[in-house]
């Protein structure tokens, strides 16, 4: 038996990626099927989300197996940043890779509990010149026929390695195989094998939806977070003003190296009995950032955006609102898994006014068609009150519609009533 | 019995823009199709974005007895509005799983997709005169998200002579009356830039699109000419 269980790094593999390519301009049939890879792929995250106290317990067992590893599970993300900095001794500095678990959720509490935290991704971008801006600039590689290829770039299987550095990596794993313990990791630049080898220690934070049956459903999947999430990790392709470290400047240490395998909940089991089970078959691709409107304008204060992140960070309680949804519906065809997303937000909305209350404002708004009857029903004066820079003025204080807002046209002859008059053409 | 469509208006073409009905009613009958106008309500969608899910439900529930009803045996529904066809389309499933919740959502088309489905078939009049307009099409969230994206732009190019010069499918940022309010109105120019960017840019006679949302929106940002794409066809019919 292995020290610790093999570690899997996948990268983009552009070669093959430009050979598929040239070859799906010249065969049809060797164009890749999309629909199939979402089939297998919801099979995957079906069986991960209705076998997880299963799952779990044969990792734990696979786990066991190797003694090196120090496993722990966690109920919430404090009570991990506690075992975390209990483990870091003296150390103080800690580099993160851009999982979403690790920095919106783990982040904060590390950073309370004093460490100093860098996103070793964002140090990877030097003089970077964003082409990307919006979806709007994005290749379409899907709408193309094109899919990119991952493969294994990064194989791990011990623990020592003369680069270590005296530092440690909180890494979130992407998938993970109950039946034999193999980890997988997806990056796009260098900073998790770098981590993986120069780190004195490392946590490696597994949430129970990142547990599949074996290791082919665990590569398989990390793949497909490749493929669905690259044109959203293109559109977040840029250095960030998150200030950047350079790990590889530290002195080189002794090998004493440590890997800790930390099993973090924080309210995924909540979500298990809730309404909000479908949030478990979310890979974390990313693919619902794609054509979100809102994400390129919203403040994400530092934290892995995606529409998913944003209302499962409200269910948590580290999003304050979810109001700046559009409900445009895109995040939902984006999905590999064809999650729900809108549903589910409308869903927490309404859930949140359940319980604190709906603001009055809301509630004269959701009867458009009464005052549309008001409307037309007085126009031609409606229309010249609803201009009139005191209406305006009244309806922001009010209703809280803004000023400059374009209020729509009544007609005082509806369609109906045009019908009803008998004008059918 | 003549062939007939039942057709859900919704809010906007029956308050703000009936054009847009009466088109849709005089170009069904050039092509020999009667339109029933069967009792309706708003759709919810409006209910939904302001948090009263109940209320949206009662009127989804009111739609769908209405329209089954008027739709019986095997009649087509037709809507105008992106996000009326979206709420009967999808939408009212997540409400209710009734036999009257299945007919209606899987007899309902957007009217664009209806009319250029009689085209293929052969049967649409198409007495149409020629309009030398250069026009800019803007796909609304709620078509493209059914996937409803190329079928607008087909329906337009039937028009002798139109040429359209400019297709946008990304969001414009009204999206109902989110863009109208103060919280989000910042946030909705920002988005609707883009659109007005490329309106501005493609230098068109006139903006197309079925969304009475993004109607608003492009023409707030642009002062551009906005037509729904029916209004647009029926304007170039001979009679």
């Amino acid at each position: 038996m292995t020290e610790i269980p093999t570690i899997f790094v996948l990268e983009p593999t552009a070669e093959e990626s430009q050979r598929r390519a040239a070859g799906t301009l010249i065969r049809k049939e060797s164009r890749p099927d999309l629909e199939s890879l979402k089939t297998h792929l919801r099979e995957i995250r079906q069986y991960s989300r209705d076998h997880q106290a299963a799952l779990l317990e044969q990792l734990n067992e696979s786990l066991k197996r190797h003694p090196r590893l120090r496993l722990v599970s966690c109920p919430d993300a404090r009570q991990a940043a506690a075992y975390i900095r209990q483990i870091a001794g003296k150390i103080n500095l800690v580099s993160v890779n851009k999982s979403s678990v690790v920095i919106n959720e783990l982040r904060p509490e590390l950073q309370a509990s004093g460490f100093k935290i860098y996103v070793r991704y964002f140090t990877e971008f030097k003089d970077f010149d964003k082409k990307v801006q919006d979806y709007w600039d994005l290749p379409g590689l899907h709408q193309r026929g094109l899919v990119e290829s991952f493969d294994v770039s990064v194989k791990l299987t011990q623990l020592e390695s003369a680069e270590t550095r005296d530092y440690l990596a909180v890494l979130g794993v992407n998938a993970i195989s109950a039946e034999d313990g193999s980890i997988f990791f997806l990056q796009h630049l260098s900073n998790i094998s770098k981590d993986l080898q120069q780190a004195k220690k490392v946590v490696l934070v597994i949430t129970p939806e990142k547990v599949v049956a074996d290791k082919e459903a665990a590569l398989f999947q990390t793949r497909c977070m490749g493929i669905f999430g690259l044109e959203s990790i293109l559109l977040d392709l840029g250095p960030k003003e998150l200030g950047q470290y350079d790990f590889e400047a530290l002195p080189i240490v002794p090998e004493d190296r440590e890997v800790h395998v930390l099993i973090l909940d924080n309210g995924r089991g909540t979500l298990l009995v809730d309404g909000y089970r479908q949030l478990l078959l979310c890979l974390d691709c990313r693919a619902c950032a794609r054509q979100c409107p809102i994400g390129l304008h919203v403040d994400h204060q530092g934290w892995v955006w995606s529409p998913k992140n944003y209302l499962f960070g409200f269910l948590q309680g580290w999003v304050s609102s979810t109001e700046a949804c559009l409900h445009c519906g895109r995040c939902e065809v984006e999905c590999p898994v064809e999650i729900a997303l809108p549903d589910l937000i409308w869903e927490a909305q309404f859930e949140h006014y359940a319980r604190h209350g709906r603001p009055w404002r809301k509630r004269l708004l959701d009867n458009p068609e009464l005052l549309a009857k008001f409307g037309s029903l007085l126009a031609p004066l409606s229309n010249w009150v609803k201009d009139t820079p005191i209406f305006k003025l009244l309806m922001e204080a009010l209703v809280g519609l803004h000023r400059k807002a374009r209020l729509p046209v009544f007609h005082r002859q509806t369609l109906r009533k045009w019908a009803r008059e008998g004008h059918r053409g | 019995m003549a062939e007939k469509v039942i057709y859900y208006a919704g809010c906007f073409a029956n308050y703000y823009d009936p054009e847009v009905g009466k088109a849709l009613i005089k170009i069904l009958r050039r092509s020999g199709i009667e339109v029933v106008l069967p009792e309706q309500k708003c759709c919810g969608m409006p209910m939904l974005a302001n948090g009263n899910p109940e209320g949206a439900k009662e009127n989804i529930k009111y739609n769908l007895k209405s329209l089954a009803r008027a739709a019986s045996p095997d009649h087509d529904i037709l809507t105008t509005c992106p996000s009326c066809n979206l709420m009967l389309r999808k939408e009212c499933l997540a409400f209710f799983e009734s036999e009257e919740a299945r007919f209606v959502s899987s007899h309902v088309y957007d009217a664009g997709e209806y009319l250029l489905r009689l085209h293929r078939q052969g049967r649409l009049n198409l007495d149409l005169r020629e309009m030398p307009l250069r026009v800019f099409y803007h796909n609304p969230c709620h078509l493209k998200v059914q996937n409803l994206t190329r079928e607008p732009v087909e329906l337009l190019k039937l028009i002798p002579a139109l040429v359209v010069s400019g297709v946008n499918t990304s969001c414009c940022g009204m999206g109902g009356s989110y863009g109208m309010k103060k919280a989000n109105y910042d946030l909705s120019v920002a988005i609707a830039e883009k659109v007005w960017r490329e309106v501005k840019a493609a230098s068109a006679d006139l903006v197309v699109t079925e969304c009475g949302g993004c109607k608003l929106q492009i023409e707030s940002g642009t002062g551009a000419k906005v037509l729904h794409p029916l209004v647009l066809l029926d304007q170039a019919y001979q009679s």
